[in-house]
């Protein structure tokens, strides 16, 4: 085995350059959004030692990045939001509580994991216009909604189907209702696969770029991330400019995971473990 | 009451999934422009098979499959060493994940210029005395860089799958296989794999199913299926025909192409899914 011995930095060293290959695209990006395009041009490859932010501010400025971020922000916001909401009364029914044809509605919801949104494009893009919501925030969220709810479901169904069924059977004896034991019990206890479920979906919804592109086709309702595919045409002489915007782009999420890393990592893992 | 609480979910998931779901299949078999919503049969299923740019799309699904077991069994094997806790383990699993929660738009943006015909990763070859390479501008090898671009941004989701798995390994087994004096491919072999076979099993369903649905915004904006159509996955040649082309009933029929590959990917996935339920 590998627990002593020379052996283990024969290995660690291969992981470190590994670490460094996925490292290095991030920190070249970073590295050139602080050159000048004509530092840039002359040499591409080398270290900067200019620290300013001022193609930050730039390309803040002049590529309409804030009404995009404002945009990513509503559609990201809302649909958690409802993702939890939705997700949590019915994890919370299906674990704990005995309903006729409970287990096929579960089914139901569950096997809409094995649609994905590009096989059902078409006809959700009718849906959307024919309610009157193509192009609206309110049809964005819909959609993420739609999309990661069954997701959502199956996580906090899980979570809840731990917790001991007694529990629920001692309130409901102490005369709370099943909506008193789901606003009083359930939200409160499941809190930690909240935080967990909410980050990844927050996730899903604010990197989504098939969905927003379908959806919202006005220049005033581009999500961040439909934004950035059109930052390379703005930009395409000035690669600092497009690198800064892109680092703009990456930073909310960077911060996400180096405070959520183990949610993030316990959300994605806890369906892989269960089988 | 209980119904109540699953209502409002199950509307939203039947409206927006399942409803689409056949509708999409009604659609795949009626026209487009002059014979809109008309029934032609299996007509458009046919034009997909007529055309070259389909062809492409599911040549390209091979190669993510021939590209499957490289994209499981190096994060696999990475795993495993930080299972065995290799010095600094818990930084190279921080470090190897990041890329996961990265958008593929942003991914996508940072290969574009890194990979660009002038751009470093081809200056690095210059310097060590190589020819450069047209990553993404040559169409016999695009394809291939944009799976290698997402392999490298998702392999550290399978790799935090393995490690899941890895802590659920019974550690008297590998105890046992110490004491017996195995080396470490002999217990990579008789203990963790067996041990493993359903966390491998889900791996290979997720990664499989990330690669035939997660690529979009890779290819979108890396590529946008050029060079002269060699980058087509089904997923971008739905978005295509719907949008562009405005041929929303042969989207359809690749829809449901796309949607009968997942069937089969699925099924695996489906009956972890079930065994899961029925703890509940």
């Amino acid at each position: 085995m590998l627990s002593r011995g020379p052996g283990r930095w024969a290995i660690a060293i291969p992981m470190a350059l590994l670490a460094l290959a996925t490292l290095y695209p991030l920190l070249f990006t970073l590295n050139v959004s602080q050159k000048t395009r004509r530092e840039y041009v002359l040499d591409r490859l080398g270290l900067t030692d200019r620290l300013s932010l001022d193609n930050f501010v730039a390309a803040w400025q002049t590529s309409g990045l804030n009404t995009y971020v404002l945009n990513s922000t509503i559609v990201t916001v809302g649909a958690v939001v409802a993702l939890l909401v939705l997700g949590s009364m019915a994890g919370f029914a299906f674990s704990q509580l005995r309903f006729r044809g409970s287990r096929v509605l579960l089914l139901l919801i569950l096997s809409a994991l094995l649609i994905p949104f590009q096989v059902i494009m078409v006809p959700f893009f009718r849906i959307l216009g024919g309610i009157g919501l193509l192009d609206t925030h309110l049809g964005l969220i819909l959609a993420y909604t739609s999309q990661f709810l069954p997701f959502t479901i199956f996580l906090m169904t899980s979570y809840y189907s731990r917790i001991p069924g007694e529990i629920v059977e001692a309130a409901r004896v102490d005369g709370s209702s099943t909506l008193g034991i789901y606003l009083r019990l359930m939200l409160p206890l499941g809190r930690p696969a909240l935080l967990s479920v909410g980050i990844l979906n927050a996730l899903f919804c604010w990197n989504d770029v098939l969905i927003a592109l379908l959806t919202m086709q006005s220049q005033d309702n581009r999500t961040l991330m439909v934004g950035v595919t059109a930052l390379r045409g703005q930009y395409s002489d000035n690669i600092p400019l497009f690198a800064s915007g892109v680092v703009i782009a990456a930073l909310p999420v960077l911060l996400l995971y180096l405070f959520f890393q183990k949610q993030i990592t316990d959300g994605v893992t806890a369906g892989a473990t269960k089988g | 009451m209980p119904v109540l609480l699953v209502a409002p979910a199950v509307l939203v998931v039947v409206a927006l999934r399942i409803v689409p779901l056949v509708m999409g299949a009604n659609y795949s078999l009626t026209g487009d422009g002059a014979d809109n919503g008309a029934f032609v049969g299996l007509a458009n299923y046919r034009t997909l098979l007529d055309d070259p740019v389909f062809r492409t799309a599911l040549r390209n699904v091979g190669l993510l499959l021939v590209a499957l077991p490289v994209a499981v069994s190096v994060p696999g094997i990475l795993a495993t060493f930080l299972f065995l806790r290799v010095p600094g383990h818990r930084l190279y699993r921080s470090v190897y994940f990041f890329p996961v929660v990265l958008s593929p738009v942003i991914i996508g943006a940072i290969f574009n210029v890194v990979l660009s015909f002038d751009g470093p990763a081809n200056q690095l070859l210059v310097r060590l005395g190589m020819q450069p390479v047209d990553w993404l501008g040559d169409g016999s090898i695009a394809m291939l860089t944009v799976i290698a671009v997402h392999i490298w941004a998702t392999f550290g989701m399978a790799l935090v799958i393995f490690m899941a798995g890895f802590a659920t390994v019974d550690q008297s087994l590998l105890d046992a296989a110490r004491v017996d004096g195995a080396n470490l491919p002999q217990t990579v072999w008789h203990v963790i794999i067996p041990e493993l076979s359903q966390t491998i099993q889900f791996v290979f369903v997720t990664t499989m199913i990330g690669m035939l649905t997660g690529m979009f915004g890779l290819l979108y904006i890396m590529t946008a299926g050029g060079p002269g159509g060699a980058t087509y996955l089904p997923e971008l040649y739905i978005w295509v025909q719907q949008g562009q082309m405005n041929r929303p009933a042969l989207a359809s029929a690749a829809s449901m192409v796309l949607f009968v590959f997942m069937l089969v990917v699925g099924f695996a996935q489906l009956r972890i899914i079930k065994r899961a339920t029925k703890e509940v």
